[in-house]
């Protein structure tokens, strides 16, 4: 068993985690590196069996694991898709994850005006508005009782915002979780990837104003990554998680643990991903910043 | 939920995957705060992304047809069938089952008359590499001795598969992976060499068999649910059921023989 759940109970300092990817798996594995806990895409694990299943429940042996969704559309006017919710649940089943999240997001939709719903298998921006905010809701809702746990939602970078947005960003999260007994999974890059592809003049300070105006407690884990592109390059800021956290990043970071506490941390890398020293050197800046050593 | 305001969410959400999907971008018809250039650009990151993770999903599953399409054709392949024949799922791997039939049907690709049956082997080792870990229930084999065979079902592990083909698949497949030879190969397409195989995984890894037309036909009668009576009296007296059952135990071929109800 891995410090992460029993990390607090043990009292023992708090650590950070990495997204666990199929080019660490052995060396992480066979390494057991010291890690908060490890996360993992839901989807990657939902065949029946196989050799990815077998290291998912290797890795639980070592550390606690967090099940990260990417495919539910929580915000789909569409609805679940319940062949995803039954997987998802089957596999919270099998690994007794430390915490199960997805994103404030839709990927379904119907295609034509007669069609059955297609996955655009993509996190696709949702608007601010009360209607949306009732299809997030009764859709968590759905997932939260049929995995009998508390779901976290995650804040999404988006290249497209509606024109009608009437709810500001924190406090749809503070309804959400209001209404729904969910918690929220603070992703601070998309928050710095949004404020810059708005055109924010102070980045950082737009996000920190965004954290303060969170309900306290609501945040119950973090995510951090890199992104590409510049704004001074005239185009839009792309999360790709594929390269080092930036300053300014790791600056809105330190505001969310002076802000919520040393809430549950994970370095994210998805593209072009880095030897397993680069993720572990990042964790451990973290990890820094959660034991008040940054 | 449904109601005037939850309909104008469904029908804002709809607008945004079609233009994903369009042939075309255009973001002109989205009801999106940004306009004009910076919206297509937010559309553009996302269609980028579709095709990306199209290519992406489906390289995986059919590494055979990538190679022979080459990597180039490949990725429009991908984004054209991620459009005439979406994902509808949520995760990438279950998506590709109708490929084979697209292709099939697909003018451009005729130069690759194999195609079709390529991609029907990579998509059964797909499969098979993510179907259910099984063990063979031991005693159950015990009821091939004391139980009428019209009684008596095989069941397979799951993910096993028999592809039929009138084309060389195995040796096709081979050639792009394992190193064989592409002189054998291309005697064996002009000759128009039929092969069929057997996909079962082998501890983690999903591999094939080759199969004679006795053996291919008698496995697929039986994944077909036929009861093993039956399916040795199609077989004929030439196929030897003792050596085919030493060899699929074996092979671990095997998950239960089991005594149909009455």
């Amino acid at each position: 068993m891995g410090e992460g759940r029993s990390a607090d109970i043990l009292g023992q300092p708090p650590r950070a985690g990495i997204g666990l990817r199929h080019p660490h798996y052995a060396e992480v594995i066979e390494g057991t590196p010291p890690l908060g806990f490890v996360e993992v895409h839901s989807e990657n694990f939902f065949a029946d069996g196989g050799a990815a299943l077998a290291v998912l429940h290797d890795a639980r042996e070592r550390y606690a694991v967090s099940l990260h969704g990417v495919g539910l559309g929580l915000g789909s006017a569409a609805g679940l898709d319940p062949w995803h919710l039954e997987r998802l649940a089957a596999l919270v089943d099998r690994i007794d994850p430390v915490r199960v999240s997805d994103h404030a997001c839709f990927s379904r939709a119907p295609r034509g005006r007669s069609a059955g719903a297609v996955h655009a298998n993509d996190l696709l921006p949702i608007a601010f508005t009360p209607a949306s905010l009732d299809i997030l809701c009764a859709n968590v809702s759905r997932v939260q009782d049929r995995l009998k746990r508390p779901l976290l939602v995650e804040n999404l970078s988006a290249y497209l915002s509606f024109a009608d947005d009437s709810i500001p960003e924190p406090q749809f999260f503070a309804e959400l979780a209001q209404r729904t007994g969910c918690a929220m999974l603070l992703d601070v890059n998309n928050l710095v990837v949004n404020a810059l592809n708005i055109g924010e003049p102070d980045p950082v300070s737009a996000c920190t104003a965004f954290i303060d105006a969170l309900p306290g407690g609501i945040a119950q884990e973090i995510h951090l990554a890199g992104y590409s592109g510049s704004r001074e390059a005239g185009d839009i800021v792309i999360d790709d998680h594929g390269s080092l956290v930036k300053p300014e990043v790791w600056r809105v970071y330190e505001h969310a643990i002076a802000r919520f506490g040393a809430v549950p941390t994970l370095i994210e890398w998805d593209t072009d991903i880095p030897s397993l020293d680069v993720l572990l050197g990042e964790a451990e800046r973290a990890t820094a910043v959660m034991q008040g050593r940054a | 939920m449904t109601g005037p305001s939850w309909q104008a969410e469904a029908e804002r959400q709809r607008l945004l995957v079609e233009g994903i999907l369009a042939p075309r971008a255009d973001a002109a018809s989205l009801p999106t705060r940004e306009s004009g250039a910076r919206a297509l650009r937010g559309l553009q990151a996302y269609r980028v992304n579709a095709g990306a993770s199209a290519e992406r999903a489906l390289a995986a599953a059919f590494p055979t047809v990538q190679q022979l399409v080459g990597t180039e054709n490949f990725e429009h392949l991908a984004q054209d069938y991620w459009r005439a024949d979406p994902p509808t799922r949520g995760d990438l791997a279950e998506w590709g089952a109708g490929l084979a039939t697209w292709l099939a049907a697909h003018e451009q690709l005729q130069a690759w008359p194999y195609l079709c049956d390529a991609a029907r082997l990579d998509w059964a080792l797909h499969r098979c590499e993510r179907s259910a870990d099984h063990a063979l229930n031991a005693e159950s084999v015990a009821r091939l001795g004391d139980t009428d065979p019209s009684r008596l079902a095989v069941v397979f592990a799951p993910g096993l598969a028999v592809i039929e083909s009138r084309w060389p698949i195995a040796a096709i497949h081979r050639a792009h992976h394992d190193g064989a030879s592409f002189d054998e190969l291309r005697a064996a397409i002009d000759a128009q060499r039929g092969e069929s195989v057997i996909v079962f995984r082998r501890g983690w890894k999903a591999v094939f068999a080759d199969a004679d037309p006795a053996t291919a036909s008698w496995t697929r009668h039986l994944l077909e649910g036929c009861d093993l009576g039956t399916a040795i009296a199609q077989a004929g007296d030439g196929f030897d059921f003792t050596a085919w059952l030493t060899h699929a135990l074996a092979s671990n071929w095997l998950k239960e023989i089991r005594v149909l109800a009455d």
